[in-house]
């Protein structure tokens, strides 16, 4: 055996903890639930190969629709609202003076290491109909009283996705670490050169960290399609399948309903999707970011 | 190599620090088994219950164990348990005992995943049970568990705000018409509009499928294996539910309805702190009210049915059960199924249904039974449970699925304002929708049925 063989076989062993790890829990799991995704099983039964009928079956069941329907529209929301709002706060923050930056950062990176359960449980008062702060800053500011946040299906989902714009500290430091990094020289040439600051952000600044902010956009939109505990806790899915998410239907097809075969295949469906829409991300966004040479 | 040095120094204090720790407090024999008594076979006993319910479950489990000495029933109280249940089943590793709600029987038969019980000698006495709770029990003509409480729904109404109304305190509604001219004496308005009390709401909309049985609907014709949820009955029921919010005002019914979305059963709930003046409840809302409300003066009476419907002698109802299975592949069968035949003894049923102000399962009741019970309406109750008109949940594998579906068509008919002129047809469309659905997923169940008959099946 030579060097280097021996160098693979023992960084083989160094990482044997993890590769059985990764085997057992992560690609073993997979394979077998791609083998469920063809059959008919609960589980508790032994699988009954049904080929492709799971996939079929999606066509005609009005909650997989739903429930896809409702994820992509949370998903554009959240991916939206979340670049966006990270990159105007990492703006102001950059322009402000820097122990007052500090601090709001800290600030507003605290929701990202709130709970979930406890986030919700804050937010379902905040849009209480009745108690809520939300509602009674309206009824404050002249309105008659304002809606069933939660309630009513018209405003439901777009309640969640409110919400989750709240957490917005991990991509808010991304995009203020890549707005330290423009370079000043570019900056101070578009200011000879006679553009003002709102030009010199979007001819310098935003060219210089469209990789920030595509990675944020990434991020914000693969963890928006596996939305699940907010619209479990918040509003179990409704109303009227209104908060129904993708991720949150196939839970309940695997284990309220004894349908793990159907759950398989709609888990495989969500991975596809995920693909997709990150490569069409990529590709589309790879249009406009800007990659810096050195 | 000073810092190295001290770095070493450092880690490995820090280490055998870590592990004089960790070894004083890791402890000498499993926490779980401290009390188990030697000699005993431990069955452990997975029960959804928390808090007080399973305080009393335990003092019956204690009674248990002190009445032989074989086995020692060790419960632990689990969350969200039928996902657990069915993953530990599958995983070969369940539990001896498991506390389900009756709706899981049909899947747990249906897939061998539970072991019938009269499987075992001596066999259980089915007909100590009321005939509705042993339907509960039983699938395909095999009983699959045994149960440990049960409950039929009831109107509960605050007495004190009938009679400020000018109601008959002891003529509570036994109509939808009644229950809805009583409700709207009892709806109290602020001065600018909004809705200070109700009269009655369908909250909580923890059983949106209970409104059509009043209505005389029947949710599954199990002769044919079909969905009926587009019947005329279930069209006026949820037309029935639309009435409340258009009476109420969409706004003011769903804010007044959301508000106590996380207080049911606590200070807060709208019935026991008197914002609402009915409810339909179960029977332990007598223990919460002693609790919270130890003041409110209320009654109780059989949910009111459509009008054609009314038979004061036989009330109409639906009746659920908290039932114990033996899973497949637990380790003491027999010795768990000695607890479930424990827990089938009229005594034992009449303790913990005290405990949880619940009516008993069983055929006879003991004497002091109805003077000693914490519910002061638990007759109610039992008069649903035996009434020959009382219903139990379609015995189907997919009714979860079912019955999720059917809360999206309540909240469509309580949402669905507006267009008055198209409401029926927008209903009947949804509820078309939900049994054209349903039905596809019954017709999916018994092609795998037949599919696992088949050469090789499980039949």
């Amino acid at each position: 055996m030579n060097g280097s063989a021996r160098a693979v076989g023992r960084g083989l062993l160094f990482i044997s903890p993890w590769l059985a790890g990764f085997c057992g829990l992560t690609l073993g799991p997979a394979l077998l639930s791609a083998w469920y995704s063809l059959t008919d099983t609960t589980l508790l039964d032994p699988p009954v190969y049904t080929g492709l009928s799971n996939f079929r079956r999606m066509w005609s069941d009005s909650l997989f629709w739903i429930a896809l329907r409702n994820t992509l529209v949370f998903a554009a929301m959240n991916s939206i609202g979340v670049t966006a709002g990270s990159l105007g706060v990492a703006v102001l923050l950059h322009r402000a003076p820097a122990r007052v930056a500090a601090l709001a950062r800290a600030v507003i990176f605290l929701p990202t290491v709130v709970p979930v359960v406890t986030a919700c449980a804050c937010w379902m008062w905040v849009f209480n109909p009745r108690f809520g702060i939300l509602n009674s800053a309206l009824t404050a500011a002249g309105a008659t009283g304002g809606p069933d946040w939660l309630g009513d299906s018209r405003f439901a989902l777009a309640s969640l996705g409110f919400m989750s714009v709240w957490v917005i500290g991990s991509p808010l430091l991304v995009a203020g670490a890549a707005l330290r990094e423009v370079p000043r020289s570019l900056l101070e040439a578009a200011a000879i050169d006679g553009l003002g600051s709102g030009g010199r952000l979007w001819h310098v600044t935003l060219p210089a960290i469209s990789p920030a902010l595509m990675f944020n956009g990434l991020m914000a939109l693969i963890w928006s399609l596996q939305l699940f505990g907010p619209p479990l806790i918040m509003t179990r899915g409704g109303p009227e399948h209104a908060t129904l998410s993708y991720s949150m239907y196939v839970y309940l097809c695997a284990f309220s309903y004894g349908d793990m075969g159907y759950a398989c295949a709609l888990a495989w469906v969500q991975l596809a999707l995920t693909l997709a829409l990150s490569a069409a991300v990529l590709v589309v966004g790879g249009r406009f970011v800007r990659y810096r040479t050195t | 190599m000073g810092w190295d040095r001290d770095q070493s120094r450092r880690a490995f204090l820090g280490a055998a620090g870590a592990a004089a720790i960790g070894g004083a407090i890791w402890p000498r024999v499993p926490r779980s088994r401290v009390m188990v008594p030697p000699g005993r076979v431990v069955l452990d006993y997975w029960e959804k219950w928390s808090g007080t319910e399973l305080d009393s479950l335990q003092r019956v489990i204690d009674r248990f164990n002190a009445s032989q000495d074989r086995s020692f029933v060790r419960v632990l109280p689990v969350g969200d348990l039928t996902t657990k249940a069915l993953v530990a089943i599958a995983g070969g590793d369940p539990p001896d005992l498991l506390g389900m709600l009756s709706y899981s029987v049909p899947l747990l038969a249906e897939t061998g995943a539970a072991i019938p019980l009269d499987r075992f000698s001596p066999a259980l006495d089915t007909g100590a049970y009321l005939p509705a709770v042993r339907a509960l029990l039983s699938y395909g003509g095999r009983q699959w568990a045994g149960v440990t409480s049960v409950y039929a729904l009831a109107l509960y109404y605050n007495r004190a705000m009938f009679a400020q109304a000018g109601l008959d305190p002891d003529r509570p509604p036994r109509t939808i018409s009644e229950l809805d001219a009583c409700a709207a004496r009892l709806d109290i308005r602020s001065a600018d509009g909004r809705l200070e009390r109700c009269g009655f709401l369908q909250v909580p909309v923890w059983w949106p499928y209970f409104w059509p049985i009043m209505f005389g609907g029947v949710l599954y014709d199990s002769a044919r294996d079909r969905a009926v949820f587009a019947d005329e009955a279930t069209v006026r029921a949820y037309e029935w539910v639309a009435s409340y919010p258009d009476r109420l005002g969409l706004s003011e019914a769903s804010g007044f309805a959301s508000s106590f979305e996380r207080s049911y059963h606590s200070v807060g709930d709208p019935f026991l702190s008197g914002r609402l003046g009915m409810i339909v409840q179960g029977p332990w809302i007598a223990n919460f009210a002693r609790a919270c409300a130890p003041e409110l003066d209320y009654g109780a009476a059989p949910v009111p049915v459509v009008d054609d419907l009314l038979d004061p002698t036989e009330p109409t109802g639906l009746l659920e059960a908290d039932v114990i299975v033996i899973p497949r592949g637990c380790p003491h069968p027999d010795e768990a199924f000695e607890f479930v035949r424990f827990m089938q003894q009229q005594e034992t049923q009449e303790a913990l249904a005290l405990a949880h102000a619940k009516s008993s399962p069983m055929a006879d009741v003991s004497p002091g039974f109805h003077a000693r019970h914490p519910n002061r309406s638990i007759r109610v109750h039992d008069e649903v449970m035996r009434s020959p008109r009382v219903r139990i949940l379609p015995q189907t594998r997919i009714w979860k699925s079912y019955a999720d579906r059917t809360l999206g068509a309540f909240q469509h008919a309580w949402g669905g304002g507006g267009l008055r002129e198209s409401r029926r047809d927008r209903l009947l469309r949804v509820l078309r929708g939900v049994e054209s659905e349903v039905q596809g997923m019954l017709d999916h169940a018994a092609r795998l049925r037949s599919r696992r008959a088949g050469p090789g099946g499980r039949a």
